[in-house]
């Protein structure tokens, strides 16, 4: 796309971060999920996040836009902090209209896909941009259509999510997602819920969003990709950090004892 | 069976359509009104809003209608000089009034379980997609919650358009010459019970066939998702 050509080439590409998150504590009842999280995105980062079950790496996801309130630490989206305040039982936004306006810019895919099940696939993509975003009709609908094109689901835009196979939905949400023109794209173990078979469909076009310089951060169990796509791996263990790095680098000579458990059972 | 007298007891019945219509629709829609707003009051009233819904509910949807209907119409005739005090005496006065305040009253509290029922059936996750683009508020509502509760909750409430429809009968107890309270007077005219209440029943019986064909043709308008074929390429 030719807008995130001329954002790549700029000489600020690394001033300031995509997605920066610093010091995350989250905690469910008596149970901490995330004991003090800290990453950063640059600009056409992709960055996968692995972790067992448990590990806190959904959780930390949901974070970055605010779907999770964490308890402390900070959430900074193109070098905007979401500004959160103790409320009386937990931490809560300090303004939801700042909350909605930095949402827009964050395109998130869920794992169980959550498609509006009573809109067409069409009406899905164009939802956000018309409704809440205000932008022209018939020039989102052309966009759409050609997102929709591009993860390989054109002919399909006027069915209901009921009517397609969990990889065409998922591919459905992502067009979706990216019909926000989204800053960074949040996905949280997008092909868990799939059948084998349908995995392969789903992860091409995240590749190919990868290849264009999209800044992603991906929640996932593909080890393949994680070390193939992405340009940094970060392995969350029991609500902290226990490896970062570059994959090649990682994968290769992990530094940590669970890291290199995790890897020898995935494998 | 006498069809000629059965003829005339129809055309002497219809008469009295239009009141058992009017009872209905007039019902249905203040009662939908206000099972609106004891939903929403359940929902941002916080605990008080919750209890107070809940008690308007087990009161209403525990005891008769019937019951509701004589408390209205006779037993707030105990207070007249108190309703004519509060300027309320032309309101309670009247049986057309009572009978519909009791049928609003009544419908309500089973309305705003059915909304209930449709609003909790609104899945989390489609209404966390739409938060993780930026809605909320009243924008989320129209666009995600509202479409997807009404689908839920139509069936339910199309079984309480029926019920409505039939409880207007109960207001020929006190004195209302709809329907069924035509059917009564002629039945002591002419002592002929069977044969007015078939067609009274018949009366009934017609317009429920017409409502319920109403209610599919907008639960198939308004769920082209879930019918099973897909549609043809466009």
């Amino acid at each position: 796309m030719s807008d995130r050509g001329t954002f790549l080439t700029a000489d600020n590409k690394n001033s300031t971060a995509a997605v920066s998150v610093k010091d995350l504590r989250k905690r469910f009842g008596p149970l901490e999920v995330l004991k003090g999280v800290s990453l950063e995105a640059l600009e056409g980062d992709v960055i996968s996040i692995l972790g067992s079950s448990g590990s806190g790496k959904s959780t930390m996801l949901r974070c970055i836009n605010m779907l999770e309130v964490p308890d402390s630490g900070e959430v900074c989206i193109g070098g905007e902090m979401f500004r959160l305040k103790k409320g009386r039982h937990k931490t809560e936004p300090a303004d939801r209209r700042q909350v909605d306006r930095l949402r827009e810019h964050i395109g998130m895919v869920f794992q169980s896909f959550n498609l509006w099940s009573h809109m067409t696939i069409l009406e899905n993509v164009i939802e956000a941009p018309v409704h809440v975003q205000k932008r022209n009709r018939a020039e989102c609908i052309e966009e759409a259509e050609a997102l929709l094109e591009r993860v390989g689901i054109g002919d399909k835009r006027n069915f209901y999510p009921g009517h397609l196979s969990g990889g065409q939905q998922q591919r459905a949400a992502i067009a979706r997602a990216l019909a926000q023109r989204p800053k960074v794209m949040l996905f949280d173990e997008p092909t868990s819920a799939l059948d084998p078979e349908l995995v392969g469909e789903v992860l091409k076009v995240m590749r190919s969003l990868a290849e264009e310089g999209r800044t992603m951060l991906v929640v996932t169990h593909e080890m393949a990709f994680a070390r193939d796509v992405s340009s940094r791996v970060v392995f969350l263990h029991k609500g902290v950090v226990e490896e970062e790095g570059h994959p090649a680098e990682v994968f290769r000579n992990p530094k940590s004892e669970r890291f290199r458990q995790f890897l020898s059972n995935e494998r | 069976m006498d069809f000629a007298f059965m003829w005339e007891t129809f055309l002497i019945l219809l008469t009295g359509l239009p009141l058992t219509l009017e009872l209905a629709v007039t019902s249905i829609l203040a009662g939908g009104i206000l099972a609106l707003l004891l939903s929403l009051f359940a929902v941002v009233g916080g605990p008080i809003g919750r209890g107070f819904t809940r008690g308007y509910v087990f009161v209403f949807r525990g005891s008769p209608l019937l019951v509701q209907m004589f408390l209205i119409y006779y037993g707030l005739g105990q207070f007249r000089p108190l309703l004519q005090e509060l300027g309320l005496w032309a309101i309670f006065r009247e049986p057309y009034w009572c009978a519909v305040i009791a049928l609003t009253l009544n419908t309500a509290a089973y309305t705003s379980e059915i909304f209930r029922g449709g609003l909790n059936a609104v899945s989390v996750q489609q209404v966390e997609a739409a938060r993780a683009c930026g809605m909320s508020g009243p924008l989320l509502f129209r666009r995600i919650v509202l479409p997807i509760a009404i689908r839920h909750a139509l069936p339910a409430y199309g079984n309480e358009v029926i019920l409505m429809l039939k409880a207007t009968a109960l207001a020929s107890v006190i004195t209302i010459m709809e329907v069924t309270g035509l059917a009564g007077k002629l039945i002591a005219d002419s002592f002929r019970a069977f044969e007015v209440f078939i067609v009274a029943g018949a009366i009934y019986l017609a317009i429920t066939f017409l409502v319920t064909r109403l209610m599919m043709i907008v639960e198939f308008w308004l769920s082209p998702h879930l019918r099973m074929r897909p549609p043809t390429l466009a």
